[in-house]
């Protein structure tokens, strides 16, 4: 009665049939079957007919033309795969394009590849590319442009995030102009969700020829092209002819630099200088909500704070003082106070209740009285001494929030020092110091964080953790379809991680943003990956 | 006259020389981090050393030193890590739209503050002296960033007849200059009020007014004959001193309202360890500075006809 059929038009993945089966008793919920069915190739027109939901469209009829007045940091752009903020990646997703797209409800949708067929195994996937589609300087794009940015992701000299996302991939084949098969050394379900990374744009396989400079060589597939950049100041975007996918509404999106004092961007905002400010701060919600002609967006996403402690260094080399640390923490009251409670706690494990492998663990006890016990049979009966450093980097709730912990952890003996940096300074050493409050961008699957932040020698491992059986559960989980059987092996996954007592993470953050009621057809993305091809102008 | 000019020159030179040297001890002292912080924390150590070799950081520090400072006289201030432009293409730029901002708000400063100086020191005392007097000390005790958000709550967010935000992306807009000069003016017209009340004040109390009044002059006659001339003198030191602070005191402002002046790229220089951009913004600064005093030293000869630099005693 229901019939799903792949993009390319092969046929389903073997575990497609019992997910659906899952899904039609109940034991999955719709979410996870979208998510699920789609990363294995499956159109989503069809899964979603197996829903009987229709996707969400748009009522109005679209008005083509204008220019939207995007309010972010214009920051510099060199090598797109070396990029760490998202800002840069929304100026480049306009123009550049990623072979797959993860919408707004975190569903993986084609983009550049037209369909992909994983095997049985999920350890070789076959993709295939739109056909036409063409580079703006008019070459045409083909599956020697993907293999040149695949291979440079996970080249020896790379020095790209990429590199240990993609650590599964063994090598990229061509087999046709069109068709490329990645073979993996593990299974690996988030393949096609990986490539949506900010970092993993498709450039032109000429790029490092042409310099590697991206903006003094703008070349891309998208639907606009640059044609102003100036960092710290604007960058401006035009619709250009000949894209090969649905043209866009908007004529020009200009992206405008309102500075690191937040206030300006709601001012802009409410003397109507620019449509749409992607990211506000909390303190910044009651303003917004006063205001008449603008909607406050929000959306739930798997960002957080990480205060983790390297395992390398001295005292948090003692598990005692880290067990300590964590049992002294009240991880609610960081919410509530820290960030007026707009979000979920967290559980110290760096997976959120929202994510599709999520698995329940018993919830977490302070104890005070056990962390004063703790840190006397380490040594520190009379206390200990330590300095957090911290960056501020997405805002003072950062700090705001470690000023909680602070007087959480002193009850129990523990002195800790905020040692607060420019988020400049914080960001070259944010990896290197022994005790760090970090900020997590969201991922749609909690495996990818898992596999940067703590596998064994992951590039952006700033815990130092390195443990066999962590890698191990990680390694089985990733590799398994079934959302249900996946969160099970999410179990051994989560509890080793916070036995090991890496870090405190208090609490996952809501995102907030503002626009105008004039701009139409926009909805924040949990990750801050904002696509602007569905919004126009009223 | 030359001979006070040509000691002054020579002091405003020393003094630029020796700021020079602070700047580039502070800042490029350890040529590893410099190397960092120009070519970025993901280079490798040999990248460093040679970038380090090929501009010269091999060398002793004050042979460095010279040559930074031979390049620098040049015109050659290298370029910004942080805006990935030549600081020499980024200056003027910068610079300009503060001159703009300061300048326009000095404009205003000065008659405003003459105005109410004068009508207040005229008659110490009196009402009017009391409430300008009050004015004065009360607008300039509230600090810039308060005064910034009092002002957009009211014309932005209430009133909604001002843009909140001076980027000025799409070119020049008059309409985004008022705000951050309202918060300008605000803070720093009542400061220079009360100088030129206090200098008014002193004059009108002389005894040459007390005659001047019962010759029977006309008390416009004695204001701008009489008083006003001996009375500026004072405070044309002030306001000269407001120059220096116009151009690198505004970054609040600046920063406040996205304005993309001087002060602003002066924080982000700061802000990301940017060391072209922060040695050419410091010795704009401190030009602007030794010039200002200069001119106001030569000012205080004109104005003053006892100051003679540069005579001994006996040779008048």
């Amino acid at each position: 009665m229901f019939k799903l059929r792949t993009n390319s038009g092969r046929p389903v993945h073997p575990d497609v049939p019992q997910v659906t089966d899952l899904f039609l008793k109940g034991e999955i919920d719709r979410r996870a079957f979208l998510r699920t069915v789609t990363l294995l190739g499956v159109s989503a027109s069809s899964a979603f007919a197996v829903t009987g939901a229709t996707p969400a469209g748009a009522q109005e009829t679209p008005k083509k033309g204008g220019a939207l007045r995007y309010g972010s940091a214009v920051m510099e752009i060199n090598d797109p795969m070396m990029i760490t903020w998202t800002q840069p990646s929304n100026v480049l997703r306009n123009v550049v394009e990623y072979l797959t797209r993860v919408d707004e409800d975190n569903m993986t949708l084609p983009s550049l590849a037209a369909s992909w067929d994983p095997s049985a195994d999920l350890t070789t996937w076959k993709f295939k590319l739109q056909p036409n589609v063409k580079w703006s300087n008019g070459d045409a794009f083909t599956t020697e442009d993907v293999a040149f940015n695949i291979r440079r992701w996970i080249a020896p000299e790379s020095k790209s995030s990429n590199k240990s996302a993609f650590s599964a991939v063994k090598d990229v084949e061509i087999v046709n102009d069109l068709e490329f098969t990645l073979h993996l050394s593990r299974p690996t379900l988030a393949i096609p969700e990986m490539l949506f990374a900010y970092t993993c744009p498709i450039l032109h396989r000429k790029f490092v020829e042409q310099g590697g400079v991206w903006t003094k060589n703008p070349i891309g597939t998208g639907p606009y092209s640059l044609v102003e950049f100036a960092v710290g100041q604007k960058a401006t975007l035009r619709r250009r002819d000949g894209y090969w996918g649905k043209a866009p509404h908007l004529d020009e999106i200009r992206f405008i630099d309102l500075g690191t004092d937040v206030s300006a961007s709601i001012q802009a905002l409410a003397s109507n200088q620019v449509d749409l400010v992607p990211a506000i701060n909390t303190t910044d919600i009651d303003v917004v909500k006063r205001l008449p002609n603008v909607t406050l967006l929000s959306g739930r996403a798997a960002q957080t704070i990480c205060i983790r402690m390297q395992g390398t260094q001295k005292p948090f080399d003692d598990i005692r003082v880290r067990k300590a640390m964590v049992l002294a923490s009240d991880n609610q009251k960081m919410l509530e106070l820290g960030y007026r409670g707009l979000g979920v706690v967290a559980e110290n494990h760096h997976v959120a209740p929202f994510h599709p492998e999520y698995f329940k663990l018993p919830p977490l006890k302070r104890d005070v009285a056990q962390a004063k016990a703790l840190l006397a049979e380490a040594g520190y009966k009379d206390g200990l001494d330590v300095a957090l450093t911290l960056g501020n980097t997405q805002g003072r709730w950062e700090q705001d929030t470690a000023q909680i912990m602070q007087q959480q952890v002193a009850e129990a003996g523990i002195r800790m020092r905020l040692d607060v940096k420019p988020a400049s300074e914080f960001w070259p050493i944010w990896d290197k110091v022994p005790f760090g409050l970090t900020f997590w961008a969201h991922r749609p699957l909690a495996v990818m964080t898992l596999d940067l932040a703590y596998r064994a020698g992951g590039s952006w491992n700033e815990s130092r953790y390195a443990s066999a059986e962590f890698d191990a559960a990680l390694n089985k989980a990733t590799g398994i379809v079934d959302p249900k059987a996946r969160s099970q092996a999410m179990e051994s996954v989560e509890r080793i991680l916070q036995d090991a007592a890496v870090m405190v993470q208090p609490y996952w953050a809501d995102r907030f943003g503002a626009m105008s009621n004039k701009v139409r057809g926009f909805r924040l993305h949990p990750a801050t990956y904002n696509n602007l091809t569905g919004a126009w102008l009223a | 006259m030359a001979r006070f000019l040509l000691a002054r020159l020579g002091e405003v030179f020393g003094v630029m020389l020796s700021v020079s040297f602070l700047i580039y001890l502070v800042l490029e002292h350890n040529a590893a981090d410099v190397a960092v912080k120009v070519i970025g924390q993901y280079s490798t150590e040999a990248q460093r050393a040679l970038w380090l070799s090929e501009n010269g950081y091999d060398a002793p520090f004050v042979q460095r030193y010279f040559a930074w400072l031979w390049r620098f006289v040049r015109g050659e201030w290298g370029s910004s890590t942080h805006y990935r432009e030549f600081v020499a293409v980024l200056l003027p730029q910068y610079l300009s739209r503060t001159a703009i901002l300061a300048g326009t708000a000095f404009g205003i400063i000065v008659p405003l503050a003459f105005t109410f100086g004068i009508a207040a020191g005229v008659r110490e005392g009196s009402i009017a002296d009391r409430v300008i007097s009050f004015i004065a000390v009360g607008t300039t005790s509230i600090p810039e960033f308060a005064s910034a958000v009092f002002l957009s709550a009211i014309f932005v967010f209430w009133l909604g007849i001002l843009p909140g935000a001076s980027m000025m992306t799409s070119g020049f807009e008059w309409p985004q200059l008022v705000l951050p000069v309202m918060v300008i003016v605000l803070y720093d017209f009542g400061y220079v009020a009360r100088m030129v009340r206090a200098a008014m004040a002193e004059v009108m109390a002389q005894p040459y007014i007390r005659t001047a009044l019962m010759k029977g002059a006309s008390p416009a006659r004695i204001v701008f004959r009489h008083a006003l001339r001996n009375a500026l003198v004072a405070p044309i030191t002030v306001i000269m001193l407001q120059i220096p602070w116009l151009i690198s005191g505004v970054l609040v402002t600046e920063v406040f309202f996205a304005y993309k002046g001087f002060g602003t790229l002066l924080y982000q220089a700061c802000l990301n360890s940017d060391v072209a951009l922060i040695e050419a913004c410091a010795m704009t600064s401190v030009f602007v500075i030794v010039t200002t005093q200069l001119i106001s030293d030569l000012l205080y000869t004109t104005l003053n006809p006892r100051i003679r630099f540069g005579i001994r005693k006996g040779e008048a």
